[in-house]
């Protein structure tokens, strides 16, 4: 149950990611364009 | 043996009111000195903010532009007004009257709260002892288990052109004026000075504003400043840049103003003189010798990020502190205080503080500058959105300005906002929202705005930044 920012939603679905597999480092957790970015370089979110 | 309290707060402005009120909301005993004496006598709650300040700046910006438009800009819409005039001492009257209601209203929820309302002259003496002096010179030491400050902030007073009441004023006496100067000179282009010019400019003094400083308001956004600049210059706000005053002489009614400037030496005669250069924190006397309080050179309250004075029962809040001399900053402190004596852990985020100069139009702008983030050594993305293309600023007859938006070239997170336009001043809370919660500009772009509303030039702006605005031809890219 995750809060995704819209940019990051985006993102997300691009690049069909593991959303549980993700850091948010936004207010409250939520989970930043900056931190998908991060977790598609890295390849740490693939299902 | 007086009363001991929780808390002790010295003022009631935007700082102290508000951590009174919020310390009380957390089951805490409180009192709150003011010394303040109002139009009537008697002590007012409030502070510079509502007294002097904030509240009838704007009352008196508000008053004016309507008459500005009714003037200049019904014909435009069709609405036919005839001779249109302001009787001054009827706008001052209603001013005045917004005040009274709103300090009444502050003591009222002091009461509803159950702060201790205390009138009088406050000093801390020891790390946990507040001594109060009343208007008769009685002095009278109260017990508190924790201190804050909220003692606030005076006009600077410069040498060159000392005060002459009615004259040459202050901030406090350019709202008192009950006529319309012929000729006005302001001294200092900053925020107060650009409000207080175009209240009066509007009301049809001429206006002759005087600034040191080369740059023009400095602390906005390069292309927003350019904008304003130009925007005043056409209201006829007469800005000279680069001019140093260097003294004064009053002529019978009349007052001399003598600056150099890049051509040489000037010379400039108004009716009244607005000095309004900056403001400087009020600590002198607020805190006793040997309590062991650290101040500044300038008399700043050495505190860190939490508020915490070098004194550890003690705080200090609002314009006697470090950072930006707003009224939102200092009851944000206020509230962070509470909570913290209160037993909470509480923060606030300086890098997200809005500000606005109540011009019209207006200007605000939260975050980082395109320049401040150049400096950082930051590479940006910016999007720009004018006005003029905007379907509610044209409903509106308010198509000037523009909307900005500064985000991170990397991660396009939303670095700054900065808008100069209609109602900017309520439009910039939506970049402090965005700023809080570390949105990207693509997060703003995929966000659904009303329509028609000037807010959309920030959606606008925002879609801008990669390019994609839809409502003007986007720059190509380099």
């Amino acid at each position: 149950d995750k809060i995704l920012a819209p940019a990051a939603r985006k993102l997300v679905a691009e690049h069909d990611l593991d959303v549980n597999a993700i850091e948010g480092t936004g207010k409250g957790g939520r989970i930043l364009k900056e931190d998908v970015q991060r977790a598609v370089k890295e390849g740490s979110a693939k299902k | 043996m007086a009363d001991k309290f929780d808390v002790i707060v010295i003022g009631a402005g935007p700082g102290g009111y508000v951590a009174a009120i919020r310390a009380a909301q957390m089951g805490l005993k409180v009192a709150c000195v003011e010394k303040w004496i109002g139009k009537e006598g008697k002590v007012v709650h409030g502070g510079t903010c509502l007294n002097v300040g904030c509240i009838p700046s704007k009352a008196l910006l508000e008053a004016s532009h309507k008459f500005v438009e009714a003037q200049h800009d019904f014909a435009d819409l069709g609405i036919e007004t005839g001779d249109v005039s302001m009787d001054v001492k009827k706008m001052m009257a209603r001013k005045d009257k917004i005040v009274k209601n709103l300090t009444g209203g502050i003591s009222g929820l002091f009461k509803a709260n159950g702060v201790t309302a205390i009138e009088g002259t406050g000093k801390v003496i020891s790390s946990k002892q507040v001594e109060v002096t009343d208007q008769d010179g009685k002095a009278t030491t109260y017990d508190a288990d924790n201190i804050v400050v909220a003692a606030g902030s005076v006009p600077v007073e410069i040498p060159p052109t000392p005060l002459k009441e009615g004259m040459v004023v202050d901030s406090t006496g350019a709202l008192e004026f009950q006529e319309t100067p012929k000729r006005l000179g302001v001294i200092g282009a900053g925020i107060i000075g650009l409000e207080l010019g175009s209240v009066w400019s509007r009301l049809g003094s001429e206006v002759t504003v005087l600034e040191a400083m080369d740059d023009f308001l400095p602390m906005v956004d390069g292309a927003i400043a350019k904008e304003t600049q130009k925007l005043l210059k056409k209201q006829g706000l007469d800005i000279r840049l680069g001019a140093r005053v260097t003294g004064s002489e009053i002529k019978g009614e009349e007052v001399v103003v003598k600056y150099s400037d890049a051509k040489g030496e000037q010379e400039a005669t108004f009716d009244k003189l607005i000095v309004c250069v900056g403001r400087k924190p009020y600590t002198k006397g607020v805190i006793a010798d040997g309590v062991g309080i650290e101040t500044d050179e300038r008399g700043f309250i050495h505190v860190d990020d939490q508020c915490r004075t070098s004194v550890p029962s003690v705080y200090a809040i609002g314009d006697c502190v470090r950072g930006p001399m707003l009224a939102h900053k200092a009851s944000e402190e206020g509230i962070m205080v509470a909570d913290i004596i209160a037993g909470h852990k509480a923060e606030m985020n300086y890098d997200a503080i809005p500000n606005v100069v109540y011009t019209f139009p207006e200007v605000a702008w939260v975050g980082l500058t395109e320049q401040e983030a150049k400096a950082k050594g930051i590479e940006v993305k910016t999007g720009s959105f004018p006005f003029a293309a905007s379907g509610r600023a044209m409903a509106n007859n308010a198509t000037e300005g523009q909307a900005k938006i500064i985000a991170d070239a990397e991660t396009d997170r939303v670095l700054g906002v900065h808008i100069v336009g209609q109602h900017a001043g309520e439009m910039i809370a939506q970049g402090v929202i965005a700023l809080e919660f570390g949105s990207s500009a693509e997060d703003l772009a995929l966000t659904c705005y009303a329509h028609p509303t000037m807010s959309e030039a920030v959606h606008e702006a925002a879609l801008a930044v990669e390019g994609h605005a839809i409502h003007m031809a986007n720059r190509k890219k380099k």
